[in-house]
């Protein structure tokens, strides 16, 4: 299996698309970082307008664990995007170029291959959120320096600097589960064609249906909530509750492995099937 | 038997691609699978290499069943099927190390297989700069990676000028010799009947015949005999009056006829007695002759 996982790797490492990802992250995160450096006066002012009465703030609140904070919350929509530029293509591309005609006539099973290729997508789909977090975090803290990280949700919650490894460790931890189930699902959708945009469109598609959902506060979309994967995605952002809801943690992600446990079976049970005619 | 495919049959939609096709593929033969486009060869050879699974029969290799074994009964297959396509952003030797990580063959083995289709020197060059008879070699390459019992070619030679044909024909010969079978589908006959010991044709779907190469030339139904006479246009002609007279012309100023064998004496003898003089009357049989008259027939029954 590790052999079949370094085959897969070759191939997402080759592909330029696959690129995009890191290319954007590496755009964006020192205009973010340098967007704090410069407008942290406004952002300090805003982000403690609602407490200041509480508390006395010395120094400066803007550290690498509140830019990474915040640049997580603007950032977990528009990831899995990234995320299914590779996956879209992991099964697809294979077909289409027909590349099954030399590999699934060999001595190894359909089932092994596609495993191999899906955790292959969930070893790419780590690698982009760690390097984010190395942005985000690494350089941050480079740039921006550590110290107490403060939330505000449903009240105000300090976090010391020790502990603020931790939970970020813990939230980008819980972010790579996010990001395998969005590849699991743009992986079922690349087993079931032979082009690879159809894939990221389908995902994109279900993702951005999701959501709209969680987002409209009409009681019929309230109902069906708890079954819409999307509702689920913001389990991150449990790393920074006090005390941490493990119990609602290990919900979700029950919930976010079993979807993805249903799109491999269905990818599986598709590819299996399927009939190499390209 | 190597190979043996039993009543196979395969539809797409409302389309029988195949039906009920059945083949035996000798050890150490070298197997020519021919048809027309749209006739089920790759479809065929499909459901040979688990690409395709039959709706009905099954595939046995070595007394495998590839549909109740899955791909482990490919252990001792190498194939081609049509077009030789790669990861083009990666090297040869890549993709070969690739191919043999899922084969478990040793990597030492790509040197060789390299060496042997003539890319040794390109091993490390991106495929995307090969040219498409290049990419057509480095298929094979693959194919034999794994030192393959049986070696399944489906039209190895497309997209290959005269010398990489020669080289492909010469390839197999090789391999025929040191006892892999070899089972390959071509549309160029006089390529099929020069290296294949077996051959087998189907169309529609259906095995029209299968067997020895000589047995199936010699017993044909329809000979096509070169006639040396000394009047070859009044011969044909004469013979053109006669319905069990299949095809009649010249070439070289030989007159060539097909017909039934137990037709030959007669045939003769309505040249001679109209005066013409015979004076020698060669089989002359090909695979292309072969071929035209059992496709010829089938389509004429379908239409």
């Amino acid at each position: 299996m590790l052999s079949l996982i370094h085959n897969e790797l070759l191939v997402i490492t080759g592909r330029w698309r696959s690129y995009i990802g890191f290319i954007g992250i590496s755009i964006l995160m020192p205009l973010i970082l340098w967007g704090f450096v410069y407008g942290s006066e406004s952002l300090q002012n805003d982000y403690s307008r609602g407490f200041e009465g509480s508390f006395l703030i010395v120094g400066s609140i803007i550290n690498a664990f509140l830019a990474t904070y915040i640049i997580m919350n603007a950032l977990w929509i528009h990831i899995p995007f990234l995320i299914t530029l590779a996956a879209g293509d992991a099964v697809a591309a294979d077909g289409s170029n027909g590349i099954f005609r030399l590999t699934l006539i060999r001595p190894v099973s359909r089932l092994k291959i596609l495993l191999s290729k899906l955790l292959a997508s969930y070893i790419y789909s780590a690698s982009l959120v760690i390097f984010c977090a190395f942005w985000s975090l690494g350089i941050g803290s480079l740039v921006l320096g550590t110290g107490d990280l403060i939330v505000i949700d449903n009240g105000i919650l300090v976090i010391n600097e020790s502990e603020a490894w931790l939970r970020m460790f813990l939230s980008f931890s819980l972010a790579i589960i996010v990001m395998c189930m969005v590849s699991t699902l743009c992986f079922m959708f690349s087993s079931m064609v032979n082009n690879g945009i159809g894939p990221i469109i389908g995902a994109m598609f279900l993702i951005i249906v999701g959501y709209i959902i969680i987002a409209i506060p009409l009681d019929f979309f309230t109902k069906i909530e708890p079954y819409v994967f999307v509702s689920y995605f913001n389990i991150w952002l449990d790393a920074f509750k006090d005390p941490i809801p493990w119990v609602v943690i290990l919900k979700k992600l029950s919930v976010l492995i079993t979807y993805s446990l249903i799109f491999f079976g269905i990818s599986a049970y598709v590819f299996i099937n399927k009939d190499i005619k390209t | 038997m190597i190979l043996e495919a039993k009543n196979l049959t395969k539809s797409f939609g409302l389309r029988k691609a195949v039906n009920n096709l059945n083949l035996e593929i000798p050890n150490g033969s070298v197997f020519g699978f021919l048809g027309p486009n749209g006739s089920g060869k790759s479809t065929t050879i499909r459901m040979m290499t688990a690409l395709i699974s039959p709706d009905v029969g099954e595939v046995f290799i070595n007394g495998k069943s590839i549909q109740k074994n899955g791909s482990k009964a490919l252990s001792n297959v190498g194939a081609l099927i049509e077009r030789a396509d790669f990861h083009n952003h990666l090297s040869a030797k890549t993709n070969l190390k690739m191919l043999a990580r899922m084969d478990g063959t040793d990597f030492s083995n790509i040197k060789k297989v390299l060496d042997r289709t003539g890319l040794g020197n390109r091993a490390n060059d991106k495929v995307k700069t090969y040219s498409q008879g290049m990419k057509q070699r480095l298929g094979i390459a693959q194919a034999l990676m794994g030192n393959p019992e049986l070696l399944i070619l489906d039209e190895p030679t497309n997209g290959l000028d005269p010398e990489g044909m020669k080289e492909i024909r010469d390839l197999v010969g090789e391999l025929s010799s040191e006892g892999i079978t070899v089972f390959i589908s071509s549309h160029l006959l006089d390529e099929v009947q020069k290296i294949c010991s077996h051959v087998a044709m189907i169309s529609l779907g259906e095995l029209l015949i299968a067997g020895k190469m000589q047995d199936l030339l010699r017993n044909s139904e329809m000979l096509m005999t070169e006639i040396h006479v000394d009047q070859t246009e009044k011969s044909i002609n004469l013979l053109s009056n006669f319905k069990w007279i299949h095809r009649c012309d010249e070439k070289n100023g030989i007159l060539r006829v097909s017909i039934a064998p137990n037709k030959i004496a007669e045939l003769v003898n309505i040249l001679v007695q109209n005066k013409i003089l015979v004076s020698a009357i060669i089989p002359k049989t090909s695979l292309e002759d072969l071929y035209l008259s059992k496709i010829g027939i089938k389509s004429k029954v379908n239409a």
